[in-house]
This record gives structure tokens, C-alpha cells and sequence, in this order.
């Protein structure tokens, strides 16, 4: 029994183990380190269901491995005839009911989190609205300030700012076909859909910027849809503010009009 | 038993092989149409092979162009259509088309000219899908062709989503024909004794299949029926005015039980390999049979985990979500008792055999990230991304693909007369396992790191490692399926002869010659229990041998 838990325990630990080597090399087991709360949310839900999952894919791969080396004919007798079964009520119960407690423990597990992380929020600090077009995403933060950040692989992406430490509600439009917002070192993705809003949120814990991509086919330029959100401390974010309205009250033309400029000047 | 005696190969037969081609025009046997079948899928699947070459190419360092986006767009859509639809699919269908049959101990399919139109109308969907290569492109959205993608407004420049549309409602009709086909010949034309219990795995399996089929084929075409009508005639079914996501749920209520087509059948190839080579009976047939229905019901509700980013309600994900996962029960009985069925068993690791074991060992890790994949939460990081390539590649790959060739490699003798090179079997089985393993197992973390899938190329530098392994195995699979071709032309010309029962197999087809005469058996063996074949030679009994069938 003590050596069971300890077993246990030590895949536990193999299981964090995996989660703390990101990037050895560029092959990572496990997710970028999350910097948002549901993020982090994800990343424990990966690992709890790493854990019944290793012990599982190496069970059933032992046991196949001592069907190769115990049970294959060479191993056995001259003229050895098996036994000829032809079931087992007790265990075909037993392994019909293991994997359902198993599989109704993880979905459980699942959907704890998903209450938690994924319910629509209120009380949001912030609400940028974003619209995914072919092929670039607008970043409207509803004070007549708009980023557009148009796909590119020749360099950097114009980057989406918001506020450290600040909840913000992200609400997803899709304007043409569909498109797809991921950053993965944030959270897990959301479908700007033509039709209806989708939401999503952040809260930043840190100041950096990290990238992410179109997850959803939207067309030839779809790889060049690249995302990269910075975060500034609050006060470095109002200057930022401040200066793009300050931006806007200098050029004389309406706020919405740029977003007409996309679909051809985008290269495939 | 008494020493296998070598029969001679039946002279009337042969003369169908090589009669001209009207034979293979007009032909109405099913194991001519299984034939054909298989062919046609196994040209597929090298065209599709290609493709991924290409693929792998483009993807191998980041910045390429050995093909620019659009081409690129093509090719993946192309791959995984051809993959889908016009292999895996089509060739499952043709080995059953020959096997089902003969092993119920019918003469035919219950309705050979249905059997013939339904093969045929096979390759005019591969034309038609193919005919959009001449109209300016083919399809470019994927081989899921979400909407409002493939809408007029976003695909002026071809015609290349309509004769997709066209080919997969060809298609579906094609498969429902087949579906009712091997329902009514497995209901109506089964041996005497053959009662329900006693059928074959493989039988079970390919009624689950068609059940399924029969299901889920219309709704397809419906889709299809509907893009076409938003495309010409102008409606709003699926645009950027309509519902997008609408046409995501027809697509997926077709296309996860579409995995199960795929799979079920190989599942069932694998219930008659274990056991013939384990030499003991299968373990728990019943709840074998049980499972496959319980996969069947469960298939089809399950069809929204394709869709956890789209924004439903958490508790309509909620149940989704736990569907999915129960899919892993009725897996497990199957996973549990195929391995019963060799523990304490003098298995011989021939060539079906080591596939056998290949497809339990990687269909697993495709079994396994198949419940990441169905968290919710999980899914909206692995969702589209190269963690999602990975586990489809090991459920289609390490699970169908590996289950056909372990049923190519235990029924080749049947078909042809001839054993597959047990030495270029082998080779064929480690280069695969390890090309296979060598491209897509590492592939997980590509989409671990945030690469998404479809994407014609990438800048980031630090996926170009594994980008480049991931190519460099993708070469392998490829050699590996050159030696296998090179085996079958080089086996179905001069192999070893088979006679009747290589294997010393439990099913009826063994009690026939190699390949069987037209319709199938002189006189049907009894059948006593699900291994009648085996009951026959324990008895004593002689094995019914054709000296002399009937000319065709």
C-alpha cells in the first residue's frame, strides 16, 4: 500500500517534472508558462489528467511488451497448447468499470475548471473588442483608440497593449470568414465567428510580450496572422493611452476608416 | 491435422485475373469489386503520400516556398480528402466487399449490381474532386471546408469547393449503397449455422460500420446539398450573413463518426489476427460485440468536441466533453481483451501479427490524447494546433492505417494465392513503426509551443528542429510504403504459394481455395461456433477442398 502511494507520488512528481522543462531544446511535454489565471487554470488541468494518463500508456505498454517477451511461441514449451478461454465475466467487468471511474474523474476534474475559467465574466477593468479579418486582427478599446495589427512574417507584428495585472474582457468579432485568437502563453483560443460575439479574458501577472498565431484556416495569408500582446505597468499603459489619443485628435480623420485598407494590402 | 497439402491455384479463376479489361468493366463479383477497392485506395493513399512529402517539405525550415500559400492550401485539403474519403474509407470498404461474404459463407453480396454501381461511383468522386485542380484550384480550406471559407465571396477564382461538394455527395451515396449492401447480405445470406453469434469480429465490425455509414452519410450530403445552394444559388445558409457554425455542426455529426468508419473495421481485422496468432479464442467476444456499439451509439454524440472554441454553453460543452471520454470505456474492453486473448498464448509475431501489436502500441498514445483533446479546457490550447495533427495521425495512421496493413499482410495469401515476403515485411513494419513514431510523436510538441496546424509557413525559429526531424522521418514512412508496393507486385507475380490455410485460421475463408473460385464454396462447411474452420480440423473433419470450381 505505501509502496502504491509512493509509486503515486513519484509519477506526481515525474508528471511537474515534465511541466517545469519547457523548451529543452524547443521540445516542450507541456504548454509555455502560463502569465494569466486561466492559463494557469489549463496548465494544472494538463497535468492533473497527465497523471492517470501515464500510468495508464504505461501499463497497457508494459503488458503488450510481456505479451512479446513472455508469451511469443518460441518462448514456449515444444508443443505447448494454451489454455483456451474464452472470457472472463469478473474481469471484463473490472476493466469495462476502472477506465469509467477513471474517464468520469477526469471530466469531472475538466469541468470544474471549465465553470471556473470559461463562464462569460463581469466585472471587467477593461473591454477591448477584437475583429479578426483577412488578415489581421483590430484591436478597438472603445475609446476611439484601434490597433491594427496586420499579418506579416517579414517582422514583427504591431503589438496589442494592455495593462499589467488588469482584467480585461476581450469580446471577438469576425468580420469575414472565421479566424481564431491563441496565444498560449495566455489561454487557450477563441473563434471570432461573422454573426455573433465570443468572449474570452486576460489578467496579465507580468510585464513582457509573448506571441501567437490565426488558429483557424482563414485563407492564404492565414500563417501570416500572427498576435503579440505586450503588457506595460499601469502608469507606463496611461502615457501609452494618452498619447494615442493625443495621436488621434492630431490627424483629422474618423477613428473606424483604416480597417477598409486589409484585404489587398495584406501579402499571402 | 495432417501436413497442409499445397493446392493447385484453380485454373477458371485465373483466367478472370487476366481476362481483358471488360471483365474488371463489367463484373459483378464482389471479390473482383473488393479488388478494385483496394486498388483504388491504395493509389490514393501513394497520391496522398505525395502530397504530404510536399508538405513535409514546405514545413521542414521556417520562410520556404517550395509552394506558395495557395498551392499549399490545395495540397493540405487534397491530403486529407484523399486520405480520408478515397483511401481509408474506400479501402476498408473493399476488403470487407471481398472478406464479409466468404466468411458469413454467402456466394455474393445480396446485391451484386448495387455492388458494382456503388464501386464505380467511386471513381467518378475522385474525378470530380480532382476536376477542381482544372478549374483554377482545387479545394482550399481544408478537407473540413469550414464555411463561410468556401462561400462564393471568398473563392471567386475557382470552382474547386463545388466539385468537392459534388464528389463527397457521389461519395456519400456511394457509401450508403455499400452500407445497405453489406446489412442486407449479412442479415439474409449467411451460411447455416451462422447465427448471429457466431459471425466473425470482422462481420460485427462491418455491420457497426455500416450502421453508421447509413447514419451519418446523408447528413454529409446535406451539407454539401447546402454549401452548393449558398455558392449558386445565392442563399445564406452558412455566409458571413448566415450561420457559419450551423455548418459546423452538420460537418462534425458526419465527420467524428466518419473516424469510427474508419477505425471499427480495423478494429475488427485486428479480432481476427490476435487470436489466429495467439492461438486461443478471443477473449470476451461478447462484450467485443457490445463494444462496437457501444462506439457506434456513442459516436454519434460526441460531435461538437470539434468545436470548443466557438463559444457554446459551458454545460452543452459540459456534456459533450464527458461523451467523448466514455468513448475511452468500450476502447478499453477492446484494448483489455485483445491483450487477454494473448496472455498465456504461444503467439507467433509474424508479419499481420507485429502489425497487430504496432497498431496497440501507437493507437494507445492516439487514445490517450484523445482525452486531453475532449477537456474542454485543455482543447482550447491544443485545439487546431500540431498536437491535434499529432493525435489525428496516430488515431488514423497508428490505428487505420496500421489495422490495413495487418489485414492486407493476413489476407494477401487469400486474395492472391501468394504470401507477401515475410523478409520485406518486416522491413516494411520497422521502417514504418519507426518513421511513423519518428514524425508524429514529436510532432505533439510543435503544437504544445503554440504552432498551429494549416499554416503554409512559419517564422519562428525555434520550431524549425523538430520541423526539420518531423520531415526527415516523414521519409521513411514514405520508403517504407515503396517496399511495401514493391512486395505486393513482386508477391502477387511469383510468391511463395499460400494453399487454402496458411495461418491455420478459425474463419471459413481459409476453407476455401486460394484465391476462392466465383461464388465462393462448392459446399459450405458446417459452421458450429465462431471458429468453424477451427472446429474442422480439431474434428478431424477434411477440410472441404474445390478441385475443379465452376468455370465463371
Amino acid at each position: 500500500m505505501a509502496a502504491r502511494a509512493r509509486a503515486l507520488i513519484g509519477l506526481a512528481a515525474a508528471a511537474f517534472l515534465l511541466s517545469s522543462c519547457d523548451g529543452l531544446g524547443g521540445i516542450s511535454p507541456i504548454f509555455p508558462e502560463p502569465v494569466s489565471p486561466n492559463g494557469q487554470g489549463i496548465y494544472n488541468t494538463y497535468i492533473g489528467i497527465s497523471i492517470p494518463a501515464i500510468i495508464i500508456f504505461i501499463g497497457v505498454e508494459v503488458a503488450l511488451l510481456w505479451v512479446i517477451l513472455r508469451y511469443r511461441r518460441s518462448k514456449q514449451p515444444a508443443g505447448y497448447v494454451p489454455p483456451q478461454i474464452h472470457g472472463h465475466t469478473g474481469l471484463e467487468v473490472a476493466w469495462t468499470l476502472a477506465p469509467l471511474v477513471v474517464v468520469l474523474a477526469i471530466a469531472g476534474y475538466s469541468f470544474v475548471e471549465l465553470q471556473k475559467d470559461f463562464q462569460p465574466i463581469t466585472g471587467e477593468e477593461m473591454l477591448v473588442v477584437v475583429r479578426g479579418h483577412q488578415f489581421g486582427w483590430d484591436y478597438d478599446y472603445g475609446n476611439g483608440v484601434v490597433i491594427h495589427q496586420e499579418g506579416t512574417l517579414a517582422g514583427d507584428v504591431t503589438p496589442f497593449v494592455v495593462p499589467v495585472d488588469t482584467l480585461v474582457k476581450l469580446q471577438f468579432q469576425g468580420t469575414d470568414v472565421i479566424h481564431s485568437w491563441w496565444v498560449p502563453a495566455i489561454s487557450g483560443k477563441t473563434d471570432a465567428v461573422p454573426g455573433y460575439d465570443n468572449f474570452s479574458w486576460l489578467k496579465i501577472d507580468r510585464v513582457g510580450s509573448w506571441r501567437g498565431e490565426c488558429a483557424e484556416l482563414c485563407g492564404v495569408g492565414h500563417g501570416t496572422m500572427q498576435i503579440i500582446v505586450r503588457t506595460m505597468s499601469k502608469s507606463d499603459y496611461q502615457q501609452w493611452e494618452q498619447k494615442q489619443l493625443a495621436a488621434l485628435k492630431a490627424s483629422p480623420s474618423p477613428s473606424p476608416s483604416p480597417a477598409k485598407a486589409s484585404p489587398s494590402a495584406s501579402p499571402g | 491435422m495432417a501436413a497442409t497439402t499445397v493446392l493447385p491455384r484453380p485454373k477458371a479463376y485465373d483466367d478472370t485475373f487476366f481476362r481483358p479489361i471488360s471483365i474488371w468493366l463489367t463484373t459483378t463479383d464482389h471479390k473482383l469489386i473488393g479488388i478494385m477497392y483496394m486498388v483504388t485506395g491504395i493509389l490514393s493513399f501513394v497520391l496522398a503520400g505525395i502530397f504530404a512529402l510536399v508538405i513535409r517539405l514546405q514545413l521542414s525550415q521556417p520562410n520556404l516556398s517550395v509552394v506558395d500559400a495557395e498551392t499549399y492550401n490545395q495540397l493540405i485539403s487534397a491530403h486529407g480528402v484523399t486520405m480520408i474519403f478515397f483511401f481509408v474509407t474506400i479501402f476498408l470498404t473493399g476488403i470487407a466487399n471481398y472478406m464479409v461474404p466468404i466468411m458469413i459463407g454467402a456466394r455474393d453480396m445480396a446485391f451484386p449490381r448495387v455492388n458494382l454501381l456503388g464501386f464505380w461511383l467511386v471513381p467518378v468522386s475522385i474525378l470530380l474532386y480532382y476536376s477542381g485542380f482544372l478549374t483554377g484550384g482545387a479545394l482550399n480550406a481544408g478537407w473540413t471546408g469550414y464555411a463561410p471559407l468556401t462561400e462564393k465571396a471568398y473563392q471567386s477564382h475557382s470552382l474547386g469547393v463545388d466539385f468537392w461538394a459534388l464528389s463527397l455527395i457521389v461519395w456519400a451515396i456511394s457509401g450508403i449503397m455499400a452500407s445497405t449492401n453489406f446489412l442486407t447480405t449479412i442479415v439474409a445470406l449467411r451460411a447455416p449455422g451462422m447465427k448471429l453469434t457466431r459471425l466473425p469480429l470482422f462481420v460485427w465490425a462491418q455491420i457497426s460500420t455500416s450502421i453508421l455509414l447509413l447514419v451519418v452519410g446523408a447528413p454529409l450530403a446535406a451539407a454539401m446539398i447546402l454549401v452548393e445552394f449558398d455558392r449558386q444559388l445565392g442563399t445564406q445558409f452558412f455566409t458571413t450573413q448566415g450561420r457559419p457554425v450551423l455548418y459546423q455542426h452538420l460537418f462534425w455529426f458526419f465527420g467524428h463518426p466518419e473516424v469510427y468508419i474508419m477505425i471499427l473495421p480495423g478494429f475488427g481485422m485486428i479480432s481476427e489476427v490476435v487470436p489466429v496468432f495467439a492461438r486461443k479464442p478471443i477473449f470476451g467476444y461478447m462484450t467485443m460485440v457490445a463494444a462496437l456499439f457501444g462506439i457506434v451509439f456513442l459516436s454519434m454524440t460526441v460531435w461538437a468536441h470539434h468545436m470548443f472554441t466557438v463559444g457554446m454553453n459551458t454545460y452543452v460543452e459540459g456534456f459533450f466533453m464527458l461523451m467523448t471520454m466514455l468513448i475511452a470505456v468500450p476502447t478499453g474492453i477492446k484494448f483489455f481483451n485483445w491483450i487477454a486473448t494473448t496472455w498465456w498464448g504461444s503467439v507467433e509475431f509474424t508479419v499481420p501479427m507485429k502489425f497487430a501489436w504496432g497498431f496497440l502500441a501507437t493507437f494507445l498514445i492516439g487514445g490517450i490524447t484523445g482525452v486531453y483533446l475532449a477537456s474542454v479546457p485543455v482543447d482550447t490550447q491544443l485545439h487546431q494546433s500540431y498536437y491535434v495533427v499529432a493525435h489525428l495521425h496516430y488515431v488514423l495512421f497508428g490505428g487505420s492505417v496500421f489495422t490495413i496493413f495487418a489485414g492486407l499482410y493476413y489476407w494477401f495469401p487469400k486474395i492472391t494465392g501468394h504470401m507477401l515476403s515475410r523478409k520485406l515485411g518486416e522491413w516494411n513494419f520497422w521502417t514504418l513503426f519507426v518513421g511513423f513514431n519518428g514524425t508524429f510523436l514529436i510532432m505533439h510538441t510543435l503544437g504544445l509551443e503554440g504552432m498551429p496546424r494549416r499554416i503554409a509557413t512559419y517564422a519562428n525559429p525555434s520550431w524549425a528542429t523538430t520541423n526539420l526531424i518531423i520531415t526527415v522521418s516523414s521519409f521513411l514512412i514514405a520508403f517504407s510504403v515503396l517496399l511495401f508496393l514493391i512486395n505486393v507486385v513482386r508477391s502477387w507475380n511469383g510468391g511463395e504459394i499460400a494453399g487454402n490455410d496458411p495461418w491455420q485460421g478459425n474463419t471459413l475463408e481459409w476453407a476455401t481455395t486460394s484465391p476462392p473460385p466465383p461464388y465462393n464454396f462448392e459446399r459450405v462447411p458446417p459452421v458450429r461456433s465462431f471458429m468453424p474452420l477451427r472446429d474442422l480440423r480439431e474434428s478431424g473433419e477434411a477440410v472441404v477442398a474445390e478441385p475443379e470450381p465452376a468455370k465463371v
